[in-house]
C-alpha cells in the first residue's frame, strides 16, 4: 500500500486493503490492460512476462476508477509484458478476448502507454479487436509518436498522453471524460475538444460562418502573421521506389492499362462510372487498331466523345502494335486492364492496384504503360 | 463602376393578371410568361410552379437559381452577351426582388452516374438550414423541350429560359421605390485613400476544361470561354450578369444566384468597407484541359495579380470537379512565390471520408484551406405533398422518403463560397 | 511502370517515378484537332517517349 514512500516500481495493492466497499451494482463494468511496468510486476527486465489476470484495479487503474464515477468499477485487470505480448500477439489477443468475454464489461480500456512503443502496438491492437470483434468501446492513450498511433489511429480513440508520465492524472481524466461519453453513446467532439489524436476521418458538420467569410479571414490571419488553422492538413504520400529501367526493350513484354474507363460495349463487368470498384482485362488479340464501335467509357469526369470516337485516343494500341511488329517492343500482351478512376478513394484504388499487378506479375509482363484522363 | 442595387424584398409569390409588384406580394402571369419562353423552339411547353419557405415540397432536378433582377431603363443591359450587346455589367442601377428565386428544372439528371435525382430544392425539413434556397420564395420555371434534341442544346434553352424569367419578373420593379438602395465603395488597384491597408484580390475559376464548351455556349459576357486566357474582371462585373455557370457541369454548387450574390466578393466589399483591406480587384481563370494550358492560365492569373493588380494577399476558388484543384494549387503556388499571400477553397474530394483522400494537392506553401464538405453527408427525407418535376418518373424518383446527399440539395455544397457545410477532420 | 497524363501534378504528388505528358484530359493519347494522320504520328511521338521512359533510370 502506498504510503508516501516513492517506489521505482508501482505496488500492487490487494482488494482487501480498499477502504469504501464497492456497491452491488455498477453502472460501469471496465476491463483495463497494462503491461508490466504499470500492472506492478516488474520494469524492463520482466518485459517477457506472460499474461495475468486481476479482478480489480491495478496501479492508474485505481485512479481511473476514481475518474470515472462511483458507479464505474474495474472488474478486470489484465497485465502482460510489453515483449510477450508484441512477440505472442494472436496469442495474447485471443486470451484477453475470451477473459473480457467472459466479464462482460462495458468498456475496454489500455494504458496510458505514453511513448513505451510495445505497450503502445499492444494497446492498440487489443483495443480494435474488443470493439471490432466484441463490439464494446475502447479506449487508449499515447504519445503522437508511438508507433501504435499510426496503426490504429483510424480505427480508435487515442487520447494524446504526451511523453511525460508525470502528467498521468490529466491523461486519466481525458480517458475517463471520453470513455464515459462513449458508453453513453454521446456524441464526441472533435479531436482538441476531447484531447484525443486525430484519427484522419472526416466528418460533415454544418457550421456558423460560410465558406466565403472562413476564406477571407484565413487569408487576413496567414498576411498579419497570426496563427490560423487550414482546414485539411496536407497529404502525405509514401514515396514509391523507382524500378530499375527496362533493360531490353526489344524482348519485353508490354502491357496497356488506362482508368480512363475504356470497356468493351455493354461493360461487361459493370464497372462504375465514379469510385469504381471494380476493374477488368479486355482481350486486344489480333487487333491492330480498337474500334470505337466494340467499345463504350464508362467514366463521369470527362468528355468522354472523343474516346468513343477513336478509343485509341486513351488506349493507344494502334501505335503499340506497329511498335511490336516493328520489333521496337518484343510483345505486346494480348489483354489490356482498365478501370474509371473518377472520384475513386484510396481505400478503393489501393486494393485495385494491388490486383492488376498480382494479374500482371502472373501474365509475365515486364513493362506497362498507364494511360490516365 | 456605380453599381447600385434597388432592393425590393419579396414575401410572397402569387399567380394573377396583369404581373405586377403590390409592396412585398409579387403577381406573376403565366401566360405572358409563356409566350416568351416559346419564342425558343427548342421549347414546346413550359409549366409554372410556386414553392414557398416550410412547405412540404421538393423541385428537382434543378437546371439553375436565378435572382430576379432588371437593369433600370437606360442602365445597362440584363445578362449581356446573352439577351442583349455585351456592353459592360454593374454599371448604374439594377432592380433586385430580394428574398426571391427563379428556379429552372431539367428534364434530365445532370450526371446520373452520380445521381438519378439531380440537385433537389428542398423547402422543408432537417435539411433547410443548410441551404440559403430554402428561405427564399422560388417561382419555379419547368420547359418542357421538343424530344430528340441534343444535350446542349436543352441545356442552352433552359439558361435562357431561366434568366428571361428572372428579368421580366424583376421589370415589375421598374417604377416602384426600392425599400434600400446598396452601393459599394469604389474598388481598383489604383484607388486613392488606401494607404496602409492590405490590397486583396480575388481569383475565381469560371469554367473547367474537362469537357469542351459548346459553340453558343454563353458563360463571359455571353462567349464561351475557349480558347481563353485569364482576364480581370471589376467585382460588380460578377454581381451583376457578366458571368453564369456553364451548361453542364457533372459536380455542381455553381449557380446563377450565387453570381449575383458572390459570397467571397460581398465578403470582400465588406471588408473593404470597414476599411480593413483593400479590395484591388478580380480576375477569372479556367482549369486548363491539358498540362500546358494549366501552366499557361496559372502564370497567367498569377502575373495578372502581380503585375496589374499589385495584390498582397488573393482569395482563390475554383469550379468543376476534382482536377481543377490542380490548377487551384498552382496559380496558388506561384502566388507565393511572387510573395502573395493565399487561401484557398476546395470542393470535397473524399470520397472514402478519410483526410488522406481529401486533398488532390500537396503544396507546402498552399497551406491555408478552407474545406467545403457534404460527401460524407446525408438526410432523411420524408414523402412531401406536393414534387414539382418535369415529368412522372422524376415525380416518383422525387416522392420520398429517401435519402438524399448533401451535395445533391441544392445550396448546401457550393463552390462559390455560400456553403456552410464543412469537413471536419477527427 | 511509365504513365501518360496530362494530371501532371496529381501524378507526382502520388509518387509516380515516370511520368509522360498527355495531349489533354479528353484525349490522352489523341488529338482531335488534327487530321487522322497527324494525330496517329503524334501518337506513335507520344508513346515512344514512354517507351523512353520505362527503359531509363532517371526519375521524371
Amino acid at each position: 500500500m502506498d504510503v508516501g514512500a516513492r517506489h521505482a516500481v508501482p505496488v500492487l495493492t490487494p482488494v482487501a486493503s480498499r477502504l469504501v466497499p464497492y456497491p452491488e451494482e455498477f453502472n460501469m463494468r471496465i476491463a483495463h490492460y497494462l503491461n508490466q511496468f504499470f500492472g506492478g510486476i516488474g520494469a524492463e527486465e520482466h518485459a517477457g512476462k506472460g499474461l495475468e489476470v486481476r479482478d480489480s484495479a491495478v496501479g492508474p487503474g485505481r485512479l481511473l476508477e476514481s475518474l470515472l464515477g462511483n458507479d464505474a468499477r474495474i472488474v478486470l485487470t489484465l497485465v502482460c509484458g510489453d515483449n510477450y505480448a508484441v512477440e505472442h500477439q494472436e496469442e495474447i489477443t485471443a486470451s484477453v478476448m475470451a477473459k473480457v468475454r467472459q466479464a462482460n464489461v462495458d468498456l475496454f480500456v489500455a494504458g496510458p502507454c505514453f511513448d513505451a512503443g510495445r505497450y503502445g502496438m499492444a494497446a492498440g491492437a487489443l483495443c480494435r479487436a474488443v470493439q471490432a470483434e466484441l463490439s464494446i468501446s475502447a479506449v487508449t492513450a499515447m504519445s503522437e509518436e508511438n508507433p501504435g498511433v499510426d496503426l490504429y489511429r483510424d480505427a480508435l480513440y487515442i487520447i494524446d498522453s504526451g511523453t511525460t508520465i508525470a502528467n498521468m492524472r490529466n491523461v486519466l481524466d481525458k480517458m475517463a471524460r471520453l470513455s464515459r461519453k462513449l458508453v453513453t453513446k454521446e456524441p464526441i467532439g472533435l479531436p482538441h475538444e476531447e484531447g484525443y489524436l486525430r484519427r484522419g476521418w472526416l466528418r460533415d458538420q454544418l457550421v456558423e460562418k460560410k465558406a466565403a467569410t472562413r476564406l477571407v479571414d484565413m487569408l487576413l490571419a496567414k498576411m498579419n502573421g497570426e496563427p490560423f488553422d487550414s482546414e485539411m492538413p496536407p497529404t502525405a504520400f509514401a514515396p514509391i521506389p523507382m524500378p530499375a529501367g527496362v533493360k531490353n526493350l526489344s524482348r519485353a513484354k508490354v502491357m496497356l492499362i488506362t482508368d480512363g474507363g475504356l470497356v468493351p460495349r455493354g461493360n461487361p463487368d459493370k464497372i462504375e462510372g465514379t469510385a469504381a470498384t471494380r476493374w477488368g482485362s479486355y482481350s486486344i488479340e489480333g487487333r491492330d487498331d480498337l474500334r470505337a464501335e466494340d467499345y463504350e467509357v464508362s467514366h463521369g469526369g470527362y468528355d468522354t466523345r472523343f474516346v468513343q470516337e477513336d478509343p485509341d485516343r486513351l488506349v493507344p494500341l494502334d501505335a503499340l502494335r506497329e511498335m511490336e511488329k516493328n520489333g521496337v517492343i518484343g510483345k505486346l500482351h494480348n489483354e489490356f486492364i482498365s478501370t474509371c478512376g473518377r472520384s475513386n478513394p484510396l481505400s478503393n484504388t489501393r486494393r485495385l492496384g494491388r490486383e492488376m499487378a498480382e494479374k500482371i506479375k502472373r501474365d509475365g509482363v515486364d513493362a506497362v504503360i498507364l494511360t490516365s484522363t | 463602376m456605380q453599381l447600385s442595387l434597388a432592393h425590393h424584398p419579396i414575401s410572397e409569390i402569387q399567380f394573377g393578371v396583369p404581373a405586377r409588384l403590390e409592396g412585398a406580394v409579387l403577381i406573376v402571369d403565366p401566360a405572358t410568361l409563356r409566350r416568351m419562353i416559346l419564342e425558343d423552339e427548342s421549347i414546346v411547353s413550359v409549366d409554372f410552379d410556386i414553392a414557398r419557405p416550410g412547405e412540404r415540397c421538393r423541385a428537382g432536378p434543378i437546371f439553375d437559381v436565378i435572382e430576379p433582377r432588371a437593369k433600370a431603363p437606360g442602365c445597362g443591359a440584363d445578362f449581356p452577351g446573352i439577351l442583349g450587346a455585351p456592353i459592360t455589367a454593374g454599371i448604374g442601377t439594377t432592380h433586385v426582388l430580394t428574398g426571391a428565386a427563379v428556379s429552372v428544372l431539367a428534364e434530365i439528371s445532370p450526371d446520373p452516374t452520380r445521381s438519378a435525382t439531380g440537385r433537389v430544392l428542398e423547402m422543408s425539413g432537417a435539411p433547410v438550414e443548410a441551404s440559403e434556397y430554402s428561405s427564399l420564395q422560388h417561382l419555379i420555371v419547368i420547359p418542357h423541350t421538343k424530344p430528340g434534341l441534343p444535350r446542349q442544346t436543352l441545356e442552352k434553352a433552359y439558361r435562357l429560359a431561366g434568366i428571361r424569367v428572372a428579368v421580366e419578373l424583376a421589370r415589375s420593379a421598374w417604377n416602384h421605390l426600392p425599400v434600400d438602395l446598396q452601393t459599394f465603395e469604389p474598388v481598383g488597384p489604383g484607388e486613392k485613400g488606401r494607404d496602409g491597408l492590405a490590397r486583396v484580390a480575388y481569383v475565381g475559376q469560371i469554367f473547367s476544361r474537362q469537357r469542351k464548351p459548346a459553340v453558343d455556349e454563353p458563360i463571359l459576357y455571353g462567349a464561351n470561354t475557349d480558347g481563353m486566357l485569364p482576364v480581370m474582371l471589376h467585382p460588380d462585373e460578377w454581381l451583376d450578369g457578366a458571368v453564369v455557370p456553364s451548361l453542364h457541369s457533372w459536380f455542381g454548387g455553381t449557380e446563377t444566384y450565387f453570381y449575383q450574390n458572390h459570397p467571397i466578393i460581398l465578403e470582400l466589399y465588406q471588408r473593404h468597407h470597414a476599411r480593413e483591406i483593400n479590395f484591388v480587384g478580380t480576375v477569372a481563370t479556367i482549369a486548363g484541359s491539358d498540362n500546358f494550358d494549366r501552366e499557361r492560365h496559372c502564370r497567367a492569373a498569377a502575373n495578372l495579380v502581380k503585375w496589374n493588380l499589385n495584390a498582397d494577399g488573393v482569395v482563390l476558388s475554383k469550379y468543376g470537379g476534382g482536377l481543377p484543384h490542380a490548377d487551384l494549387a498552382e496559380t496558388a503556388r506561384l502566388l507565393e512565390g511572387m510573395g502573395i499571400k493565399t487561401s484557398v477553397m476546395v470542393s470535397d474530394v473524399s470520397r472514402d471520408r478519410r483526410v488522406e483522400s481529401a486533398l488532390l494537392f500537396n503544396v507546402p506553401e498552399v497551406d491555408a484551406i478552407v474545406y467545403n464538405g457534404g460527401n460524407g453527408k446525408q438526410w432523411q427525407v420524408p414523402r412531401v405533398d406536393r414534387v414539382i418535376a418535369a415529368t412522372p418518373e422524376f415525380v416518383e424518383l422525387l416522392t420520398g422518403p429517401m435519402t438524399i446527399e448533401a451535395s445533391n440539395i441544392v445550396g448546401v455544397t457550393n463552390q462559390q463560397g455560400a456553403s456552410r457545410m464543412r469537413a471536419m477532420v477527427y | 511502370m511509365v504513365q501518360i497524363t496530362s494530371a501532371l501534378p496529381i501524378a507526382k504528388m502520388v509518387g509516380a517515378n515516370r511520368v509522360v505528358l498527355g495531349t489533354g484530359i479528353v484525349h490522352v493519347t489523341g488529338d482531335a484537332k488534327l487530321p487522322p494522320a497527324d494525330e496517329k504520328e503524334l501518337r506513335r511521338k507520344l508513346v515512344q517517349k514512354a517507351l523512353d521512359a520505362l527503359q531509363s533510370n532517371e526519375k521524371g
